[in-house]
């Protein structure tokens, strides 16, 4: 399914950029402002404030969906800029298995990503308190998130020069803003298919934590859009045609 | 009962490319059996949309490409018997040269990529430098690395955009030997240039593109008359022009000549003839040849010739 060179690759492609650097740097934001609130504040209210704000917003809102666009754009989108993926396309290798490479690396550095700032913050923040599963909901929502955005992201890549761009539209005005202001299109936003996953494993009361999506519907939407993704990606990766300036 | 004939290695059926007003490829046919043929063209003429539709890159608006009989377009496979060199100098700027072939090789599954990553970078001549990394090459050193990579899986048909950019000329001349011994074994190599020397020492085959069209196919001799034999202008500016104009007015290669004011043009259908005259004709009239220069000798106007001819 998976093309070990390949993979190789785009491991040493992305981790080695300072990209990967920063955005490690900044997985750890969650954690530092979490500690700051924790410093001022020690009554109930933390649990709420820690679910809600420190790994609600700014891990699965922010970290989550950055990383994401990061990664999921740069694994194959970069080599169409530098003009390396020749190297790759004319090679005798199914095009399912490129993108199943490239997704594979895209999702694993995300995921490293969300872990990063997932664990300490739930760790620190939620220290002395109920647990109520909300560092495991987190951080398996986070990672199946992960899959679900880098696929998408990788298909954008594929599909248009644009996609970084796009892909900030999505994450910042689509299910930061529009997905806020019309509760109707939240089948539409990969974050709140994270929380609504995240939803399976955490037992904190409704007022600490409450997912716009169930569980069953979230997980049935993540299939759905990360299948068409996937396969939107490798049609657009059969169908690519070299640019002409390249 | 006869066996059927193999296909050719390269078919070009009536293809064309544009992108959406512009056409890159008008109407192209061509078929190559074996051995070196040249995509010679200015800038722009198209020849790199070319390749890529030869490599399976680009979609031919009409027309089809085939290559060993099968359509290029959405068909990887063929990348078994096909190696490619695009222009762009892109490399893994972090893997050395020795591991951006062996990935090749390994891309290719090959049963021993190590072995067949060394024998083509000896092939072209960078085991000195294979252990460094790509990012640090020269022009020339990249371009010997990516030729080595398209031949590591040791292809039927080799397709080269402008392979010998940045190479300096003992390079140039090691690829050129190198690229003919692998025609001399029955591969098909197709390359691109802008560079009439390059093409007249290497290919037996010559497709000249100009805006998109086909001017010229065949054999490199026959073209290379045709650019030598196209009528010439000559700028002229002597002593006295209109003396001159009257003695080379008769001499047989020179079919039209015009006063200009303070010059001649003198039109002429044979080039080498027309220079030994005119220095013969302005001796015996006793004028003085302050300059004499052809006036149409860029690599353009002979092209525009062979697509008006």
């Amino acid at each position: 399914m998976i093309d070990r060179t390949i993979v190789r690759l785009t491991m040493r492609q992305l981790l080695g950029q300072k990209r990967s650097l920063l955005m490690a740097a900044f997985a750890l934001l969650p954690m530092l402002i979490v500690l700051l609130y924790v410093l001022e504040n020690d009554d109930l209210g933390t649990q709420r404030w820690v679910a809600e704000i420190g790994l609600g917003e700014f891990v699965i809102g922010l970290v989550l969906p950055f990383a994401a666009l990061i990664f999921g754009t740069a694994a194959l989108g970069q080599e169409f800029e530098d003009g390396t993926a020749v190297y790759l396309l004319a090679k005798p290798i199914p095009r399912y298995r490129i993108i199943a490479s490239k997704l594979l690396v895209a999702w694993g550095a995300t995921a490293a990503i969300v872990a990063i700032a997932t664990v300490p913050s739930a760790i620190i923040g939620l220290a002395g308190l109920p647990q109520d599963g909300i560092l495991i909901g987190f951080l398996i929502g986070g990672v199946i998130g992960s899959f679900a955005y880098c696929a998408a992201f990788l298909w954008l890549s594929i599909a248009t020069s644009r996609a970084l761009i796009v892909g900030l539209v999505y994450v910042f005005i689509w299910e930061n803003i529009v997905v806020g202001l019309f509760d109707g299109v939240k089948f539409l936003s990969i974050s709140e298919y994270a929380l609504g996953i995240a939803g399976i494993f955490i037992t904190a009361p409704q007022r600490t934590f409450d997912p716009l999506l169930s569980p069953a519907a979230a997980i049935v939407f993540a299939v759905i859009l990360t299948s068409v993704a996937v396969y939107l990606a490798i049609r657009a990766l059969r169908r690519w045609e070299i640019g002409e300036s390249t | 009962m006869t066996e059927p004939a193999a296909p050719a290695a390269v078919e070009v059926t009536s293809v064309s490319r544009w992108y959406g007003n512009i056409v890159a490829v008008n109407d192209i046919s061509f078929s190559l059996r074996g051995g070196v043929t040249g995509l010679l063209g200015p800038n722009g003429a198209g020849k790199s949309t070319m390749l890529h539709m030869l490599a399976g890159f680009l979609r031919p608006s009409s027309g089809t490409v085939k290559v060993l009989g099968l359509p290029t377009w959405g068909n990887p496979d063929l990348y078994h018997e096909i190696g490619l060199v695009q222009k762009r100098e892109a490399v893994y700027p972090f893997l050395s040269g020795l591991d951006f072939v062996l990935d090749a090789a390994r891309l290719h599954h090959l049963p021993d990529p190590h072995a067949a990553a060394l024998k083509a970078i000896r092939m072209v001549e960078m085991e000195s430098a294979m252990d460094r990394a790509t990012g640090g090459y020269s022009k020339g050193m990249k371009q010997r690395i990516k030729i080595a990579a398209a031949l590591v899986h040791e292809p039927r048909i080799l397709l080269l955009d402008e392979p010998f950019n940045g190479a300096d000329p003992r390079q140039r001349l090691q690829l050129m030997d190198m690229l003919r011994a692998m025609a001399a074994e029955g591969k098909t190599i197709v390359f691109s240039s802008h560079i009439l020397e390059e093409v007249e020492r290497l290919a037996d085959d010559v497709l000249v593109i100009v805006s998109g069209r086909l001017a010229a196919s065949g054999d490199f001799r026959e073209i290379r008359k045709l650019m030598t034999d196209r009528p010439h202008t000559f700028h002229v500016r002597a002593s006295d022009n209109r003396k001159l104009a009257a003695r080379l007015v008769a001499d047989e290669s020179v079919y039209g000549v015009e006063l200009m004011g303070e010059s001649l043009e003198v039109r002429t259908s044979e080039f080498a003839a027309f220079t030994h005259a005119v220095a013969t004709v302005a001796r015996q009239a006793e004028v003085s040849i302050f300059e004499l220069r052809p006036t149409d000798e860029s690599l353009e106007s002979v092209f525009s010739y062979l697509v008006r001819r």
